[in-house]
C-alpha cells in the first residue's frame, strides 16, 4: 500500500519535495498556523493542511489513506488536553492516534512519518518549530 | 462413550430451560465428517440433534447481534469459554442485552481444526473420524490412518487459559473430557514478524494480501462487527475503498478492520478459519491486542462492567507518552 506507491507518486511530482499531510484542529492549531502566518515566521511548503472540527474527528483511517495515497508524513495538531472546545474531544483523539502510532510499524511503515502535537492558537512559535523538525525528520528518513 | 454422557447433560439441561426461550443455538451433527453444523431449533423434539464435541471450532456468538434483534423472546445459546468471551464484549459495548441470552457453557477440551486434518491427509476424502484421547482416528478412500491430536487442535487452543472459567456463563456443563494443551505464549505467532524490518514486514503483508479476493467472509463471520450493511467499504460518498482488488486495496480494507476492531477483537479466530486464501489475518488483530494491552491494560471480553478502551478517555494516561517535536 505504502511505501510502493510513494515511490511512483514522487516520480510524477516535484522530486525534491516531500509531501506531508496535516490534520488540524479548527479551534486551536488552525488558528496557531494562522498566527504563525500572521507573524511571518518562515514555514516550510510541505505542508498540505486540512482542516477539521476537531482532532476527535480524526479517524485513525484519515492517517493510514493519506498514506495509501502517497504522503510522506501524517501530521495530526489539535487544542492541549483539556484546552478542548468541546471539552473531550483530544482525549479520545489521543487514545486512537497512540494505538495507530504503535500499530504502524507492523504493517510496514516507519512509525516516525506520523506524529501528533499539541498547539494552541496563539503558539505560532511552537507551530513553526513543530513543522521545521516534522520535515526535517521525514526527509531524513526519506534520505534526502 | 463420554462423549454421550456429555451430550446427555447438554440436552437436559436444554430442555430444563426450553420453555423460557424461543430458540436455541448449537451445534449439530453434518453430512462431513470433519465438521459439525450450526443449528437453530425451535421446536422441542429437535432437541435431541444437539451435540457437542471436538469439531465445534465455529464461534455462534457469529449470530448473537442479528438474532437479537430479529427474536423478541431469549435465546440459549451452547458456547465455548472463548466464544463466551465475545457475547461478554457485547453486552459491554452495549450491543445485546444480558437479559437475552441463556449461556450453556461447556467446559472446552480444545477443538480440532479441519483444515489442519485436510492438509495432513492431503485432501483425501474422509468417510468417518474417531476422536480417542491423544489419537484421532480417520477412515479414508486409501485406509485408516491415525493422527496425534496435539497437533491439530485450532491455534487458538494452544494459548486458552480459560477453557474452564468461561468470563461469561448461566449454566456451566462439565466435561470429563480433560484440556491437555500447556498454554503457550499467547503472542507467539507474531514475535517472528516483529522481528523483521520495516521493508521486510511490509513485503510480507504484500505478498499475504496479493492472494486475498475481498470476499468479505473474515467481516460477515466477526461477531463483533454488527454494522455490515452500513460498512464503509461499500459507501459511495465518501469513497473509502475501490472496488479494484489488489494488494494495497485489500491490505486497507484488512487496516478499516483492525481500526474497527482495536480493544474489541477477542481472538475467536473466526476470519482466519473462514478466509478462503488462508491467510493470517489473525496476527494483523494480535498485534493491536498486545498494543491495547499494553496501553491500557485490557482484555476485550473479560469482564462486562469494563469500558472498552477506546470509548473511553483519562485525563492523565500513565502510559502514553507524548513526543515534543
Amino acid at each position: 500500500m505504502m511505501t510502493e506507491q510513494i515511490k511512483e507518486n514522487k516520480g510524477q511530482a516535484q522530486k525534491e519535495e516531500v509531501r506531508i499531510v496535516a490534520f488540524l484542529c479548527n479551534w486551536c492549531s488552525y488558528a496557531g498556523s494562522d498566527a504563525a502566518g500572521t507573524a511571518r515566521l518562515r514555514q516550510p511548503e510541505n505542508l498540505r493542511i486540512i482542516r477539521v472540527p476537531c482532532s476527535g474527528r480524526i479517524n485513525p483511517l484519515f492517517i493510514l489513506k493519506a498514506f495509501a495515497m502517497g504522503a510522506d508524513g501524517v501530521l495530526v495538531s489539535g487544542c492541549h488536553p483539556n484546552d478542548c472546545h468541546y471539552s473531550d474531544g483530544n482525549f479520545y483523539a489521543r487514545r486512537r492516534l497512540e494505538v495507530l502510532k504503535e500499530y504502524l510499524p507492523f504493517i510496514g511503515i516507519d512509525k516516525r512519518r506520523f506524529a501528533y502535537q499539541w498547539v494552541s492558537a496563539s503558539e505560532g512559535q511552537k507551530w513553526q518549530r513543530v513543522v521545521v523538525n516534522f520535515v526535517k525528520r521525514i526527509k531524513s528518513i526519506n534520505g534526502e | 462413550m463420554s462423549k454421550d454422557i456429555l451430550n446427555q447433560k447438554l440436552t437436559n439441561e436444554v430442555s430444563s430451560i426450553f420453555d423460557q426461550v424461543d430458540v436455541v443455538v448449537g451445534y449439530c451433527g453434518s453430512n462431513n465428517p470433519l465438521m459439525v453444523n450450526p443449528c437453530f431449533i425451535e421446536e422441542k423434539e429437535g432437541l435431541d440433534q444437539l451435540i457437542f464435541n471436538q469439531l465445534c471450532i465455529n464461534n455462534l456468538a457469529s449470530y448473537a447481534y442479528k438474532l437479537s434483534k430479529r427474536i423478541k423472546g431469549n435465546i440459549a445459546m451452547v458456547v465455548k469459554p472463548c466464544d463466551s468471551k465475545a457475547i461478554a464484549q457485547l453486552i459491554s459495548e452495549g450491543l445485546i442485552e444480558r437479559d437475552k441470552f441463556k449461556l450453556l457453557a461447556v467446559q472446552c477440551p480444545g477443538v480440532l481444526d479441519h483444515k489442519k486434518i485436510t492438509k495432513a491427509l492431503k485432501g483425501a476424502r474422509v468417510f468417518s473420524l474417531n476422536i480417542g484421547a491423544d489419537k484421532i482416528e480417520v477412515e479414508t478412500a486409501t485406509g485408516t490412518q491415525e493422527l496425534t491430536k496435539d497437533e491439530f487442535y485450532a491455534d487458538k487452543c494452544y494459548w486458552c487459559k480459560i477453557y474452564n472459567k468461561p468470563p461469561l456463563h448461566d449454566i456451566f456443563i462439565e466435561n470429563d473430557q480433560k484440556f491437555s494443551l500447556e498454554p503457550r505464549d499467547r503472542f507467539e505467532d507474531i514475535q517472528d514478524l516483529e522481528k523483521m524490518s520495516l521493508d521486510e514486514i511490509f513485503s510480507y503483508w504484500q505478498q499475504e494480501f496479493e492472494r486475498c479476493i475481498r470476499c468479505y467472509a473474515c467481516r460477515n463471520i466477526c461477531p463483533l462487527e454488527v454494522c455490515q450493511d452500513q460498512c464503509i467499504v461499500h459507501l459511495d460518498y465518501p469513497n473509502w475503498q475501490s472496488q479494484k482488488v489488489d494488494a494495497d486495496e485489500n491490505k486497507f480494507f484488512q487496516m478499516i478492520r483492525v481500526m474497527h476492531l482495536a480493544g474489541r477483537c477477542v481472538e475467536c479466530g473466526e476470519c482466519e478459519r473462514v478466509c478462503p486464501q488462508n491467510i493470517g489475518l489473525l496476527k494483523l488483530m494480535k498485534k493491536m491486542n498486545q498494543i491495547i494491552g499494553d496501553i491500557f491494560d485490557y482484555e476485550a471480553g473479560m469482564d462486562i462492567e469494563a469500558k472498552p478502551p477506546l470509548l473511553t478517555y483519562k485525563t492523565l494516561e500513565k502510559n502514553i507518552k507524548e513526543e515534543e517535536l
